[in-house]
């Protein structure tokens, strides 16, 4: 448990906080927004979807509450809704950890894809379980398609500017601990 | 510590998975609680917003003004083809103020015409210039028609296309114009869309001057300028000319008698008004019916000066008359 103090555990979380804090505020700027568009990328989603399949240890679920509850609140969304659906997506990739470190990219981008998709539809179910008014389908899955797409050059992102990696076999951290 | 930290066994113990679960049903709890009373976790979300998005004020506002100035450039670059646009919508403008100057023009000839046709009192007697004894101080022309033709002292003359100048002696069989050109000419003239009386002085130079106007700010060049009849040498709304600011940043006047080829001026007969000598009768209210003589008379009286013409006696005399007739009525 020591090594959840380690300073670069810390150092990913408060780079994934201000990441998270750079995605809203590009969200909140007046850009775009015109009635009609389509929808672009959900990012935030693809950020954690990415950090989660890469490195859980860094993503602890109290961080990924607070990220997605806050958008949930500023965005406008209903509260707690997407964010308990996040936190069960992130916890099944979480579970298969083990798993998803043999995969390769092509199989953990469709396994992405496919957590958003059902995502979105019990997102949609629950929105019509409580009757509530919600954008049209078409528009929703757009934004999930768009998501789909941006979701490598998110990775890679991460991979090349950030160096978040999976760890590879035997790799050690620098107390020569197994990762 | 030698345990796989990464290991599934990590992330499904149970009581993380208890936690976790708790988490989510909180969650969704407060989903539910949202729908149910919305108001007050509406209260709680405005409180965040208003927390939050003013702190990120100072971020905002750079990004805005940068997107604002990229909007602006974009519109930058659309200006080639506005200036383009721009550039043939003038070219049609400027065929139609050509075509606009012309009507304006000839309407202005015609109504001239009309005016010397209609009004019978303007009747012309046409002249031929026998002499154009223009000299640097002195601009001047000699007509065939003198006093036996009844041209008079000041009368207005005229070529076709505007006023050139009055009478000013006249001989047994000539007369001399004295043309507006003279330094000795003074016209009082209206200066035309703003109705600015102002006084037309030659200078012997080919634009006389525009004095004593009465708001220069009001005229432009390119007014047009007409007899205003003041006076009452001259008749008024003849055509004189357009407005134009010379050399020395003075307004003058652009003649429009084509001063070039003076060959047959018009003589424009006009008459002299009619002296107010009677300081004007008692205004009564209308008169009864036990004097029928006396609306006889004025109406005869009134009727005398067209028939009799241009006898000036005549005319006094009848004027006379019907002023103590309806001084006689009134009593």
């Amino acid at each position: 448990m020591i090594g959840l103090w380690r300073a670069e555990h810390w150092g990913y979380r408060a780079l994934f906080l201000g990441l998270a804090v750079l995605v809203l505020f590009i969200r909140l700027l007046p850009l775009g927004g015109d009635p009609g568009a389509f929808p672009g990328p959900d990012l935030m989603l693809c950020l954690i979807m990415a950090w989660v399949m890469r490195r859980p240890d860094f993503m602890p679920v109290g961080l990924v509450v607070l990220v997605v509850l806050v958008e949930d609140l500023i965005l406008l969304r209903p509260p707690g809704l997407w964010t308990a659906l996040v936190v069960l997506a992130t916890e099944f990739i979480r579970s298969r950890a083990a798993l998803t470190r043999e995969l390769n990219f092509v199989v953990e981008w469709l396994l992405v894809t496919g957590l958003m998709v059902a995502m979105l539809l019990t997102y949609r179910l629950v929105f019509a379980l409580a009757l509530l008014p919600q954008p049209g389908f078409g528009y929703a899955v757009v934004q999930v398609l768009w998501s789909a797409v941006a979701y490598p050059f998110v990775v890679g992102a991460s991979r090349l500017v950030l160096d978040l990696r999976k760890p590879a076999t035997g790799e050690t951290d620098d107390y020569g601990r197994r990762l | 510590m030698a345990k796989i930290r990464t290991g599934p066994e990590e992330y499904s113990r149970p009581l993380r998975r208890l936690l976790v679960g708790l988490l989510v049903l909180l969650l969704l709890g407060l989903f539910l609680l949202w729908r149910i009373d919305s108001p007050r976790v509406e209260r709680f979300r405005a409180a965040l917003v208003d927390a939050v998005v003013p702190n990120m004020e100072w971020a905002l506002v750079p990004v805005r003004k940068a997107m604002g100035m990229v909007e602006d450039f974009q519109s930058y670059t659309r200006i080639y083809e506005q200036n383009q646009e721009l550039k043939r919508e003038l070219q049609k403008m400027i065929a139609w103020k050509e075509a606009a100057r012309q009507l304006g023009e000839q309407n202005a000839r015609l109504l001239d015409l009309n005016k010397v046709r209609l009004d019978p009192q303007l009747t012309f007697i046409t002249g031929q210039v026998l002499a154009d004894s223009g000299s640097p101080f002195r601009q001047s022309v000699l007509l065939n028609v003198g006093a036996r033709d009844g041209i008079r002292d000041g009368w207005a003359c005229m070529d076709g296309l505007g006023f050139v100048g009055r009478i000013s002696g006249v001989g047994e069989r000539t007369s001399r114009v004295i043309l507006v050109t003279d330094s000795n000419s003074r016209i009082p003239v209206t200066v035309q869309p703003a109705g600015q009386k102002a006084l037309l002085s030659g200078d012997n130079s080919p634009l006389p001057l525009l004095e004593f106007v009465e708001t220069a700010d009001e005229v432009a060049p390119g007014d047009r300028v007409v007899t205003s009849g003041d006076g009452g040498v001259l008749p008024a709304g003849l055509l004189v000319g357009q407005v134009v600011r010379g050399a020395d940043k003075r307004l003058r006047v652009v003649l429009s008698a084509d001063y070039q080829r003076l060959e047959f001026l018009r003589v424009l007969r006009s008459h002299e008004l009619e002296p107010l000598t009677d300081p004007g009768g008692l205004v009564a209210p209308p008169l009864l019916p036990s004097t029928p003589s006396a609306e006889v008379d004025d109406e005869g009286a009134a009727a005398a000066p067209p028939v009799e013409g241009g006898g000036d006696v005549g005319d006094a005399g009848s004027g006379d008359a019907e002023g103590q007739g309806a001084g006689a009525g009134g009593d």
